[in-house]
This record gives structure tokens, sequence and C-alpha cells, in this order.
């Protein structure tokens, strides 16, 4: 119980870290929000009236306060859910423009992650009990080589082939011209169109749990249990799962989590590649209008996840390896 | 006891194993072996690391891996020629004719799951038993070995080295094999465990009438447990006869002849036809001791009193404590021999950590004596010029002569650094000290080894070595740390004699520590038996292993057996 409760720890604290850099970060920056949002408003180089910056600035809640105030209300406003006003969006809030664009990268990218996660675990395991042979050359040699290209890259060229050359699926956009709603034909059209995002995704995604899988699993296999297990005339099928693929699926599983985050940003430039209304594209024009509000909150929002997700592996991670439950 | 007329349990003819790596030539791992054990019989294999008889081992087991393949002979399991056999051939007799209990215990359960499926999933490979069935016989089996049956409940890394080791016991008895191969099934433990899984091995393969190999290359065990003994050398098998005969006509081979003399001279116990590496009797040693001591008082090096080590370790909030070291006095003096005995764990390489100020003590003092006279120094206390003294008169002889060398570094850098370093010398003198001190250490001409790298050399000339880069800042205490339980036994004998004549010619004093009584008794004036941080017995070392008063020191005595002197008797 100890383990479960140390976790839990650990993860409030670095959660509560990542809100308080959070909010540090931009008060450390130069230039002032206030007067980069009065700029954007006015379309002005010249001066600008002070009263004007005063008033963007109480509006933002960037009023000149006490730092621990601010912190302290800082924290409450979070607890209710309120990130602040987008400068983007104005006069939405920025809480309003994230929830609409997360569920579109939740989608893309939870699905992508963990059919990488079988696949590549899959193909891992395989290479590794018939290693040195021709398909665990092919693996491996073309895994090296895939995972050198960038995903933006390849995502052109499967636009280009597979929208613009075949036109076999939609170019750009969530979704075409369907009413969203839970019918068919817009789940349709959602599909289709994730799917040229998803396969860009996918044609690196899987390689990091690919190499991880294949090489712990080779290194299981050599370990003593493999040999009594075989010395014992166990089944090939249960000494490779049961036995190596159970043991060697333990750090990839912790990889789990960790390269949510990778694929998370790889996302960044496939989504604005595919004009896909998720937070990679949101991100791209929050940085790009400077607002400041949204770049923050999706910050905080990918962090969030990254590390619910990493909490969710860690606690995993008790119930499938039973010596990490007792280790100090 | 071998009835000639029953099929033997396993035939291996004329067999060779050769590795034919990618890259590199092949390797003939095992020349020509032939090997047979009837039913019931209990055969020994010894040799030193790297003779083969693992190889061999996993060939027999039909395990071996590539680059590895059976280049010439054949292997049979009782009436079935197992050599070209598939693999699914040879899955149901798998374990039935063959089980075997590997090497390191550590790693041999799957240690994700409990240890009772371990053994369900091995029964129920094989028959057509239920769970219940299995479960059964899994505590039959727990029964058998002696341990509780909730622990079938366990996960492995929840267990002793010991006790996961009497699992992987039970586990290769599960389904009464005609034989059951041991790879060094005690390698690794404590030796009081040591004796305990032994003796378990030989009540239950009297109680079951097994056929047993048991591949080891500890001489005493072999000839203590076996019927017949088999020795192998570079991959051939140079000896095979009744252990009896071997202990009373004496080896043929010359090269059993040196294993069984080297092992017989640490016993104090002749073998005909062997040349004796001139380890001192006792009595002799003692004489020439006392002429060093009677020429001069003998001085104190380092003196020990009350010292406590307590090691604390943070579990949440609590604070556990550990005493490593508890209240031990001791003095080293200058040309003789303390040794320090105990088990693992029992505080005995803490207490060396602490003279050479590695560990700090909790309480209790250590004082070093320097050279010339004058108030001893608190060593927790030195100043830095006193700091430098005292690393030069102190030095450490390390137990893995594999690990303590620098592989990338020349044997005359790492000689001639600690010249230069510590006796201010120019590298030329340094490089003419170096092969003098490898002289002095028995590897000569030094000019042959001053140019060598570490690998390039075998186990004991690495420990020679070794040694005599802690003798190049001329020390006074030497702290040798096992520095035979790494050695094979056929040097072992060497590695002791080369000690022995450093503390007679150079006056040197010595900490000796070793979980060896045996070696104790060869090299020591003085031993201190440990346990738990605790001593249990000290004085002269021949009084202590002669007439042992705690029973600690009863039971390390016990866990060395004498096979000469279990054959004489009887």
């Amino acid at each position: 119980m100890r383990y479960y409760a140390r976790k839990t720890g650990y993860f409030l604290l670095t959660l509560w870290a990542a809100v308080t850099l959070n909010f540090l970060i931009p008060r450390l920056q130069p230039g002032d929000p206030a007067e980069v949002m009065v700029r954007q408003l006015t379309g002005r180089d010249g001066e600008i009236d002070p009263t004007q910056i005063e008033a963007v600035r109480a509006m933002l809640g960037y009023a000149d306060e006490n730092v621990f105030v601010a912190y302290w209300k800082y924290l409450q406003q979070l607890a209710q859910g309120d990130l602040g006003v987008s400068f983007t969006y104005y006069p939405f809030t920025v809480g309003e423009v994230i929830g609409q664009a997360l569920p579109w990268t939740l989608g893309l990218i939870g699905v992508t992650q963990i059919l990488a996660f079988l696949l590549g675990t899959f193909l891992g395991t395989y290479a590794a009990w018939r290693r040195n042979s021709r398909f665990d050359s092919f693996i491996s040699v073309g895994s090296t080589f895939l995972g050198n290209l960038q995903s933006f890259w390849i995502g052109m060229i499967i636009l280009f082939v597979l929208a613009y050359e075949l036109g076999w699926f939609p170019a750009v956009g969530g979704y075409g011209y369907t009413t969203p709603g839970w019918n068919w034909l817009f789940v349709a059209d959602v599909l289709s169109h994730a799917f040229l995002p998803a396969l860009t995704l996918m044609v690196t995604a899987p390689i990091g749990f690919i190499l991880g899988m294949r090489n712990t699993m080779v290194q299981e296999l050599g370990g003593d249990y493999i040999r009594l297990a075989q010395a014992a005339g166990l089944p090939d099928r249960k000494v490779a799962l049961g036995y190596a693929a159970r043991n060697a699926l333990l750090p990839t599983v912790t990889s789990f989590a960790l390269s949510l985050g990778v694929l998370m940003s790889g996302s960044i430039l496939v989504e604005q590649l595919f004009d896909y209304p998720g937070m990679g594209r949101l991100m791209g024009e929050a940085t790009s209008n400077r607002d400041f509000p949204l770049m923050q909150a999706i910050l905080l929002t990918t962090i969030t996840i990254v590390l619910t997700a990493s909490f969710v592996v860690d606690l995993l991670y008790g119930v499938i390896d039973p010596r990490a439950r007792k280790s100090r | 006891m071998a009835n000639e007329r029953t099929t033997p349990v396993l035939r291996v003819e004329d067999l060779s194993v050769r590795y034919e790596p990618r890259l590199g030539t092949a390797v003939d791992a095992v020349k020509h072996a032939s090997l047979t054990v009837s039913e019931g019989e209990f055969v020994g294999l010894v040799g030193e690391s790297g003779s083969g008889k693992t190889t061999l081992a996993q060939a027999v087991l039909r395990l071996l891996r590539k680059p590895g393949r059976v280049a010439n002979g054949r292997i049979w399991w009782g009436e079935d020629d197992v050599t070209d056999a598939t693999e699914n051939e040879l899955r149901p007799k798998r374990w039935r004719d063959v089980a075997t209990v590997f090497q390191s215990s550590m790693n041999s359960l799957n240690p994700v799951v409990r240890i009772e499926k371990v053994f369900t999933d091995v029964i129920t490979a094989h028959s057509d038993s239920d769970a219940d069935a299995a479960h059964e016989r899994a505590c039959e089996l727990m029964d058998m070995v002696r341990i509780e049956r909730s622990f079938l409940r366990m996960y492995p890394h929840e267990l002793s080295g010991g006790m996961r080791q009497r699992v992987n016991l039970a586990l290769a008895l599960a389904l009464q094999p005609k034989l059951v191969l041991f790879d060094e099934p005690t390698t690794g433990l404590d030796v009081v465990v040591q004796k305990q899984i032994l003796d378990e091995i030989r009540r239950l393969q009297a109680e079951l009438r097994f056929g047993a190999i048991l591949i080891s290359h500890d001489m005493g065990t072999i000839l203590d447990f076996s019927d017949r003994v088999a020795i192998m050398l570079d991959g051939e098998i140079v000896e095979d006869v009744a252990t009896d005969t071997l202990l009373t006509g004496g080896p043929q081979h010359p090269y059993s002849v040196h294993l069984l003399g080297s092992y017989g001279e640490l016993l104090g116990e002749d073998v005909e036809g062997y040349d004796a590496a001139g380890l001192k009797a006792v009595e002799e040693r003692e004489e020439q001791v006392a002429q060093i001591q009677e020429a001069v008082e003998v001085p104190t090096i380092v003196e020990i009193t009350n010292l406590v080590k307590r090691f604390e370790r943070r579990r949440g909030f609590r604070v556990e404590h550990v005493d490593a070291v508890t209240d031990v006095s001791l003095t080293l003096r200058k040309g003789e021999v303390t040794a320090l005995v105990g088990q693992s764990g029992s505080g005995k390489s803490t207490i060396a950590r602490i003279i050479t100020t590695i560990e700090s003590p909790t309480s209790g003092q250590v004082r070093y004596h320097p050279e010339g006279g004058g108030e001893p120094w608190d060593i927790t206390r030195l100043n830095r010029k006193q700091r430098r003294v005292y690393g030069n008169a102190v030095q450490y002889v390390f137990q893995d002569p594999y690990a303590a060398l620098n592989p990338a570094l020349t044997v005359a850098y790492q000689l001639s650094r600690p010249l230069q370093n510590y006796r201010g010398m120019t590298k030329q003198q340094a490089l003419d000290a170096a092969a003098e001190l490898l002289e002095q250490v028995g590897l000569t001409p030094a000019a042959a080894y001053l140019a060598r790298l570490p690998h390039e050399l075998s186990g004991g000339q690495r420990q020679r070595v070794v040694i005599a880069r802690a003798l190049a800042p001329d020390p006074t205490l030497l702290i040798a740390d096992e520095p035979i339980a790494s050695l094979d036994v056929s040097i072992r004998a060497e590695i002791l004699e080369l000690l022995q004549s450093l503390v007679l010619r150079r006056g040197v004093g010595m900490l000796y520590i070793t979980h060896d009584l045996l070696s104790a008794q060869m090299l020591a004036d003085h031993a201190i038996v440990l346990q738990n941080g605790q001593v249990q017995e000290q004085g002269p070392a021949k009084e202590v292993i002669e007439n042992p008063q705690a029973g600690y020191t009863r039971e390390l005595l016990d866990a060395i057996p004498n096979p000469f002197q279990d054959r004489s008797v009887a």
C-alpha cells in the first residue's frame, strides 16, 4: 500500500511544481502581455495610452498585486477551471477554446499511441523470439531507418500521395460537410479525416516500442529462468509470452507514458500540416499570436495529461511487477 | 552401486562441442568427452573456469545456443539418442529424463510470478494433472525440501538465496527425473548455507536414487559427494575414476595430481607425486615468526578498540539501524597475520573499510602507530601529511583480480603509478622498481609482463599483479580481502604461499579476511571469528581451529569437507 501512497505523493508534488512553474514563467519573461495585446487590438506601433494597458490588464487579471496574492488567486481560478481569456479568440475563455480542441487530439493521439504500443510490442516480441532471422533484421534495420525521419516530412509525402494524387482521403480538417452529432455519417467522416494524420504518426510511433521491446526481450531470453523453462520442456509459446515477454514488457510500459509526450510534440507539426482542429494546431496559433493565456493553458493541459499517464503507468507497474511494490 | 545390467541414465560418447562465431575463429570448448551416469550414481565433474564443464552440461541438456553446436559424438538420455532430436521430440522427455539446477539461484525463477505458478507450469506441461493435483504435488515437493508450503504464495524476490535454491531443487524433482544435473548449485551462497543445500542434495539423492552430476570447482565437495569423479581440462575429460581410487591410489593425469595436491595441501595432506607450492607447515612458520618477534619487540601497526559501526537506513519516516560491527577490538602487528573469519554480512569487510578510511567508525577508536615511534594517530583525524603516510602504510589486496585492474592500462603503468605518486620516483626508476616488484611476486622474467594488459594474464597472474601493486608503496600493513576466493582451486595454494612469504620476508603485517577457516589456518597467527558484527571467538589461529569454543566456529568448520579424513576413518 505504501507504494501507491508514495506514487500518489510524487504525482501531486510534480503536478504542483508544474502548476507553479506555469504561473512563474510568464512573469519572468520580458515584455508585458497586456501591452502586446493592446498593440494587437489597436494595430498600432506607436505610443499607447497607458490607461488602455491598465484596462486590459484588469480584464486579464494581471492587475498590480503582490506576487503571492496573485499566486493564490491563480490557484483559486485554476481550481475552478478558469484559465483566463484567450487573446486570439477573445472573448472566448481559454477553457472553452481548449475544450473544443482537446477531444480531437485525445482521439488522434490516444488511438495512435495505443495502436503503436500494441503493434510495436508485438513486432518487437516476434523479432526477439526469432532473433537474427531475416524478419528480425528487416524489422531492426527498417525501424532504425524510419526512426530518423521527421513526422511532418512523412506527413507531406502521405498528404501528396494519398490525398492529392490518389484522392482517397480528405486532406485537411477534422470533418467535412456533415453536421456534428452521434450518427454514422459523421463518425465515418471524422474517421476518414483522422486517417492520414494518424497514419503519419503511426509510421514512427511504434518504433520506440519495437526496438525497446526487442532489446529487452533479447536480454530476458538470455536469462536463467528462460533456460530453466526450456530445460523443463515448457511449450515455446509459454516460454516466449508467459516468461520472456511478460518480463520484457516492464520497461516498455514505463516508456509508454514517456513516449506520449514525444508523440504530443510530434503532433503539433502534423496537426498543422493537416489543419487538424486539435491542440497541436492551437499551440501553433497561440505561439504565432503571442496568446500567452492560451499557451500557458495548453502547456498545463499537456503536462497534466503526460503526468497523469505516467501516474497511471506507475500504478499499473505496481500491479504487473511484484518487485516494485516492495522496493524502497 | 551402479547396476551393470540397466541402461545408464545418461551416456555421452566422444562428444565435441564447437563454438563457431561469425567473426573470429572456431573454438572447441569440449573435445571428445565421454561420460556415463548409471542409475542412482553420483558423478562429480571438476575443472577450472573455462575448462568447458558448463558447455558440456549445456550440450547434455540439449540447451546449446548458437554459435555453439555439437560437432561430434552422441548423447543418450536413457535409451534414446537425443543428439539430433528436434525440440518437439525432446519436449516430453525434458525434466522427466534430465532435470537441472542452475548456477545462479537469483535468476532461475521467473521474477514476476508466484512460485507456485512455476511449479504448476512445469507439472501441467508434462502431465494432464489439473490445477489441484499440481498444487498438491507442489506442496509435497516443498515438504521434501523442508520449506513451509505457504512460501508457494510468494514471489522469488521475497525469498533468501538459500531458500530460492531449495525451491529450484524442489522444482528439479517435480517429475521424478532419472538424472539431475547440478551446475555449481551453491555458487554465490554463504558457506553455511552452501553446506545446508549440499546436505539437502545428498539426502534427497540417497532417498530418491536419481542419477546426479555435480559440477563444481570445489574439490572438497566433489570428493565428499561423488561416487565417481571426472576431471576436465581444456575441454577434455582427463580423469574419470571412482572417488576411492582417486583418494587411495592417487590420480593419474598430471593435472589431476596438481588439482588434488593443491587441495590436499590446504588440508595438510600429502598427495603422491604433487610438488607442493611450498606453504610452510604451521610449526615451521611459528618458529620463524617467533624468531622475528624475538629479535625486536613486535611493533603494533594498527590498534582497534571497541569499534562499532552502525548503518542507518531510512524507510519512509522511520530510520532503521543495522549494526554491522559491534564492539570489536584487535591489534595488528608487524610480521603477523590476523585472520578475520565469517560469513558474508558478518561485518568483516566493514572493518577493512574502516581501517582503510573508506568508512568512518560510529564509535570506538582505530589508532595507527607510525614507524619510528611517537604518539599513535587516530585515523579519523589525520592531517594531510599523516593521511599520506597512512595511505602508504596500509594497502589493500582485492578479492576479484578481474575487477581490480584497469583493463585499459598496462601492468607497467598500473605498477609504476603508485611508485611515482607515493615514493616520488622518476618514470625510469618507477619502471625498474615495478620490474623488481613483479619478480618479488613470482612473475619472472618481469620484462615479459610489464607491457601486458590485464586480459592477457591468467587469474592467478592478475592476482599477483594486484599484490605487487599493493606492495608498491612499501606498506607495513596489507589488507587482503578474500584474495583467493575468486581464483581457481589449483592456484589458490600458490597465492597463499606468496602472501605467506611476503609476511615472512618483508615483515609486513596482514589482515586476512576470509570465510574459509582452512586457508586461515595455513596463513594466520591469530584468528577472529565474526558473526553478525560480533566477535564469537578470538585467539591464536591454531587453537581456534583445532579446539573451537564457539558453536559458530564449529559450524564453519563443519562446512569444510575433508574427504581425506572421511575416507581414512572409513
